[in-house]
């Protein structure tokens, strides 16, 4: 996705991830809105279907789309310095862009972490493993959940900057995660596309795993 | 801060008279208070003020700090209860102590919010609502003690199924008070 202008039109991103994105934008909104409108037991469960579709993305970087997994993305630090001398053509995310993704889905991971052991200020409501650890740890998590969400603004900030200044250099990335297909360099490798069923599978372990924190991860 | 009172009570006394509404927006020294203030609120208003003169700057400053800490109690009593009632086997010692702590916290509650500690005076989330709409904001502090009271006493009998359902009730107080007249953190 990094060279301009004259190429193949193909596709980048599969439906899964398109969906995941998208849902993540909305839920994150949701989750802010519910949580300063005296909606907080929205905000939790907004916060576990973060944790299935987190759950989902995870193991569909491993089974899914060559351009979903982990490791067609993740690379060295030489790999970013090659995109950004020119260097690269690829499909799927920039060495650069993938620092990106790691970056929003570990922060919100982290997020939906303290969530989970967090409780209110007024002893309300709690997350479903709160009752794991102490009054004292559950009130920490929960000053740290707000503060955290300021370092989640600052990655969506950098996200969206970084989405203008491709723009103006010519590269529509949102279309390109609206629709799934973008122009490639004719060079880059098409995408070999992932198995419904393998997500069917995968969006089943998330929800299920989610289900088992939900209940207070009982043991088996 | 007494004369004040007495400059707002004033007027407002005046208005309840004749019904009017619009003076008591230009006459009220607390913002919002006149709002949605229909001649009934106004009077109330009035009422209160002339009963209850507002405490000095120091003392009404000491009111909201006590105020504050007795309500963050009341939320580590509820977080307590909470754990409590999830232990297997509930602790019906711990639930006890929490009750009676919240039943009689509960009872003062009506009594920490005299008029004059509100945010103009001070740093609190306390809504100036509180004082604009007296009759609804004691209308729910006593819904909030007469769930604790029952609790309190469904614990007292060791009952601990109705302990569990009065505990949703004492949530739900504590929410029908703080969603009206509680100000988001910061």
């Amino acid at each position: 996705m990094a060279e301009g202008g004259s190429g193949v039109k193909q596709r980048v991103w599969d439906l899964p991830v398109r969906l995941v994105h998208w849902l993540l934008a909305a839920l994150i909104l949701f989750s802010w809105w519910s949580v300063h409108n005296h909606h907080t037991d929205w905000h939790i469960w907004s916060g576990c279907a973060v944790l299935t579709l987190l759950i989902f993305r995870l193991l569909w970087g491993f089974v899914g789309s060559s351009t979903a997994r982990w490791t067609s993305f993740i690379r060295g630090p030489r790999a970013v310095g090659d995109y950004l001398r020119g260097r690269w053509s690829g499909a799927g995310h920039t060495p650069l862009g993938a620092l990106s993704v790691i970056a929003l889905l570990g922060a919100l991971a982290a997020q939906v972490c303290l969530g989970l052991i967090a409780e209110d200020e007024d002893g309300l409501y709690t997350g479903p493993l709160s009752r794991l650890v102490s009054i004292d740890t559950s009130d920490k998590a929960r000053d740290l959940h707000e503060l955290w969400f300021d370092v989640i603004l600052a990655l969506i900030v950098l996200h969206i900057a970084a989405i203008i200044f491709y723009r103006l250099r010519g590269r529509p990335l949102t279309r390109a995660m609206v629709t799934g297909n973008a122009i490639l360099h004719p060079d880059a490798k098409p995408i070999k596309p992932g198995k419904w069923w393998v997500a069917l599978l995968c969006l089943a372990a998330g929800i299920g795993i989610t289900r088992w924190i939900i209940a207070g991860a009982p043991p088996f | 801060m007494k004369m004040r009172a007495a400059l707002i009570a004033v007027p407002l006394l005046l208005l309840s008279g004749c019904g009017g509404s619009d003076t008591s927006q230009a006459n009220n020294g607390q913002a919002n208070i006149a709002n949605n203030a229909t001649p009934e609120t106004a009077k109330t208003n009035g009422m209160a003020m002339l009963a209850v003169a507002a405490p000095s700057k120091e003392r009404a400053l000491q009111i909201m700090h006590d105020r504050h800490e007795a309500m963050e109690k009341l939320g580590d009593s509820m977080k307590t209860l909470h754990r409590a009632l999830d232990a297997s086997p509930a602790d019906l010692s711990a639930i006890r102590v929490q009750t009676a702590l919240m039943a009689r916290t509960a009872a003062q509650i009506p009594g920490m919010f005299p008029v004059g500690t509100g945010p103009d005076v001070g740093k609190t989330r306390a809504k100036p609502e509180i004082w604009a709409q007296q009759n609804n904001f004691h209308e729910r502090s006593r819904e909030f003690l007469a769930a604790t009271l029952a609790i309190d006493a469904a614990a007292r009998a060791g009952d601990l199924n109705k302990v569990m359902a009065l505990h949703e009730r004492v949530d739900q107080a504590c929410k029908a008070c703080h969603d009206p007249f509680r100000a988001p953190k910061n």
